[in-house]
C-alpha cells in the first residue's frame, strides 16, 4: 500500500526519531508504573511516616492480606453486583431495547430521548453525583413527588438502599455510550438478510434472535469489554455519593484502593489491590476478545 | 426489527422515560434561578441569577480557571506529544510496529486506579504535586488513545500530496505543516477537545495531587462543597453545577458530527 521510501521521510529518519521521543517517554513511564505497582505490591511502603522513607520488602503479606482479612473479597462482592446490575443489566440491556426500539422512528420522538440520555452521559461524575444525592435526599424530588404525597414517611434513600441508588444513577449516566454503539451496530445490519429472513417465514423473534444477535455479536463483545472496564474501575460517582458507605455497603475494588492508600496510607498494600484489579480487568479482556473472535 | 411507527404504549414508556431522564435537570435549573433554593422542585420563589453570579466570583471563579488551565493544558500536550509522534507511527515502515500499536491498545484499557499508587509516589518524589502534575498525569494516560486516533487520521492524509510537495521542493516541516497538519485539521480538533472535556471532568488525580485549597478544579471544588455537613446552599450548588457542566456538554454539540470518528478510533489498522 505505502511506498517502500518516501524520500522526504528517509532523508530525516533522525528528526522524525526525535519527535516520538516525548511520547515514547510518557508511555515508557505508563508500562513502568504498571511494573512500579507490582514493585510495590510486594513492599509496605506507606504514605507518610517511617513507612514512606524505611520501607521493607515483605514478600506476598500483602497478598495473603487480601484473601485472609475482611475487606478485598467484600469489595470484589460489592463491585461485581454493581458492575453486573449497572452496567451490563442496566446500560447495556436499556441502551440495546432503545436502539432497537428507536430505530426508524419519527426523528423527533428519537432526538428527544437522544437528548436527554446524552444529557446525562455527558455531565462531569461529580455534578451527576450531585444530582442524584439531592434528588435522592429526604427532601428531594423522589421523596416530594412518590413517597410524601401517600402519606409516607421520607426516605433516605442514600442511607437505606445505598447500592440500588448509585446503581441507578450510573445507569442514568452511562446508558448513552451502549445506546449510541448499538444504534451504530443494528445499521451494520443488512435489510436484504432481514427480508430475506422474513419472506422465509422467521418471526420477529427469531429475525432478532436467529439473524441480528450473530451479526451484531462483535459489537455486543466490544460494548461488553468497555462498560465492564470502566464500571468496574469507576470511582468518582460512587466515592461522591456514599464514599462508600454506609459502612462499607457500596466501597467497590476502586474505592477501597483509594481508602487504604490515601485514607490509611498503606501504599503497599494498595498497590496489591491494584495488582489484583489488572489481572481481573485483563482476565475479563481475554475473555471478551475470545468472544469478539469466534468464528460465526 | 422492521420500519415501524411507534405503538402507543411504546411512545407512552419512552415518554415516561425521558421525564425521569430529565426530572434531574429541571430540579438543577429551579434551583440555579431561585436565589432562595431550598433544594426541593418548585417554581423559582425568588426568580433571579443570583446564584450565578456568586458562583463565577471569589474562590469559584479561580475553581473554574484552575479547571480551565487544567484542560486546556492536558488536551495541548496530549495533542502536541500525540501529533507529533503519530506522524512518523503513520509513514515509517519500522520493525515491530504491530507490536507496539497492540501495546497501545492495551494501555488505552489499562484502568487509572491501577497506576494510581506509582503515579501520586512518582510526583510526590519530583515534586510534581501540583497542576502541571495532573496535566502530565493526564497526558501520560490520555497518550494510547490519543496516538492510535491520530495515527489513524494521518493514514488517511492521501500520500500523493506529500509526494508531489517534495517533487517541488519542500522540507519535510513544510509538507508536515503545509498539508499534513491542515488536512488533519478536524481529527486535531476532535482530539484536542476529547482530551479538554476529559481533563475538564477529572475528578480523581486532582483530588490526590492538589495539595492546597487554591489549586482546585472545579470537580474537587464541588465534592468539597456538597459532601461537608450542615446546611447545603442548593441554589449556588445548582448554579456551580450548570457552570462546571456547560463547557463538557457544549464542546460536545458543537462536534457532534466529527465525534463518530473519535467513538470507532480503536481498531487497530497495520
Amino acid at each position: 500500500m505505502r511506498h517502500q521510501a518516501n524520500p522526504w521521510i528517509t532523508s530525516n529518519l533522525w528528526l522524525l526519531s526525535a519527535a516520538m521521543l516525548p511520547a515514547i517517554i510518557l508511555v515508557g513511564a505508563l508500562l513502568f508504573f504498571t511494573g512500579w505497582a507490582v514493585t510495590f505490591s510486594f513492599t509496605d511502603l506507606g504514605l507518610t511516616g517511617r513507612k514512606a522513607v524505611e520501607w521493607s520488602w515483605v514478600g506476598l503479606e500483602n497478598y495473603e492480606r487480601l484473601f485472609t482479612r475482611k475487606g478485598f473479597l467484600e469489595s470484589l462482592w460489592t463491585t461485581v453486583i454493581f458492575v453486573f446490575f449497572s452496567a451490563i443489566v442496566g446500560q447495556s440491556v436499556l441502551g440495546f431495547l432503545l436502539a432497537a426500539t428507536l430505530r426508524g422512528t419519527v426523528s423527533t420522538t428519537r432526538s428527544v430521548v437522544e437528548i436527554c440520555i446524552m444529557l446525562g452521559w455527558l455531565l462531569p461524575d461529580i455534578v451527576a453525583a450531585f444530582l442524584w444525592s439531592a434528588t435522592t435526599s429526604q427532601t428531594g424530588l423522589i421523596n416530594s413527588l412518590f413517597v410524601v404525597p401517600f402519606g409516607l414517611k421520607p426516605i433516605n434513600f442514600i442511607n437505606d438502599f445505598a447500592l440500588p441508588v448509585v446503581t441507578l444513577a450510573n445507569i442514568w449516566k452511562g446508558t448513552a455510550w451502549s445506546y449510541l454503539l448499538f444504534v451504530a451496530a443494528l445499521d451494520s445490519v443488512p435489510r436484504e438478510i432481514i427480508e430475506a429472513a422474513k419472506i422465509d417465514g422467521a418471526t420477529r423473534w427469531q429475525r432478532a434472535w436467529l439473524v441480528v444477535l450473530p451479526i451484531i455479536r462483535p459489537h455486543i463483545a466490544t460494548n461488553l469489554l468497555f462498560i465492564t472496564i470502566w464500571t468496574f474501575t469507576y470511582f468518582p460517582l460512587i466515592f461522591a455519593m456514599t464514599g462508600g458507605g454506609p459502612g462499607r455497603q457500596t466501597e467497590t475494588l476502586a474505592l477501597f484502593l483509594y481508602n487504604q492508600s490515601f485514607a490509611r496510607g498503606n501504599l503497599g498494600f494498595g498497590s496489591a489491590i491494584s495488582v489484583a484489579m489488572l489481572l481481573i480487568v485483563g482476565a475479563l479482556s481475554t475473555v471478551y476478545l475470545r468472544m469478539l473472535r469466534e468464528p460465526k | 426489527m422492521e420500519r415501524t411507527t411507534l405503538s402507543r404504549p411504546m411512545a407512552i414508556a419512552l415518554a415516561f422515560m425521558a421525564v425521569i431522564w430529565v426530572s434531574p435537570f429541571a430540579w438543577l435549573f429551579s434551583n440555579a434561578f431561585d436565589t432562595a433554593a431550598t433544594g426541593r422542585l418548585v417554581w423559582p420563589q425568588n426568580f433571579g441569577i443570583g446564584n450565578f453570579t456568586g458562583a463565577i466570583g471569589g474562590d469559584a471563579g479561580r475553581m473554574f480557571l484552575n479547571s480551565l488551565l487544567i484542560a486546556a493544558g492536558t488536551a495541548t500536550i496530549s495533542v502536541v506529544v500525540g501529533a507529533a509522534a503519530a506522524y512518523p507511527l503513520s509513514r515509517l515502515r519500522m520493525p515491530g510496529k504491530n507490536a507496539l500499536l497492540w501495546t497501545l491498545v492495551l494501555l488505552r484499557m489499562l484502568p487509572s486506579v491501577g497506576v494510581l499508587v506509582p503515579l501520586y509516589f512518582a510526583a510526590q518524589r519530583s515534586g510534581l504535586l501540583n497542576q502541571f502534575g495532573v496535566m502530565l498525569a493526564l497526558s501520560c494516560l490520555n497518550l494510547p488513545f490519543t496516538l492510535l486516533l491520530l495515527k489513524n487520521f494521518f493514514d488517511t492524509v492521501p500520500i500523493e500530496l506529500e509526494e508531489a510537495a517534495y517533487v517541488d521542493g519542500a522540507s519535510l516541516w513544510q509538507i508536515v505543516t503545509g498539508i499534513v497538519l491542515p488536512m488533519s485539521r478536524a481529527g486535531l480538533a476532535v482530539v484536542w477537545f476529547f482530551s479538554f472535556t476529559g481533563a475538564w471532568n477529572e475528578f480523581l488525580l486532582p483530588l490526590i495531587f492538589s495539595r492546597v485549597e487554591a489549586a482546585f478544579p472545579m470537580s474537587v471544588g464541588l465534592y468539597g462543597a456538597f459532601g461537608r455537613m450542615g446546611a447545603i446552599d442548593y441554589g449556588f450548588l445548582a448554579a456551580f453545577s450548570i457552570i462546571y457542566a456547560a463547557p463538557a456538554v457544549g464542546v460536545y454539540f458543537l462536534l457532534r458530527r466529527n465525534m463518530n470518528t473519535g467513538f470507532a478510533g480503536v481498531g487497530v489498522k497495520g
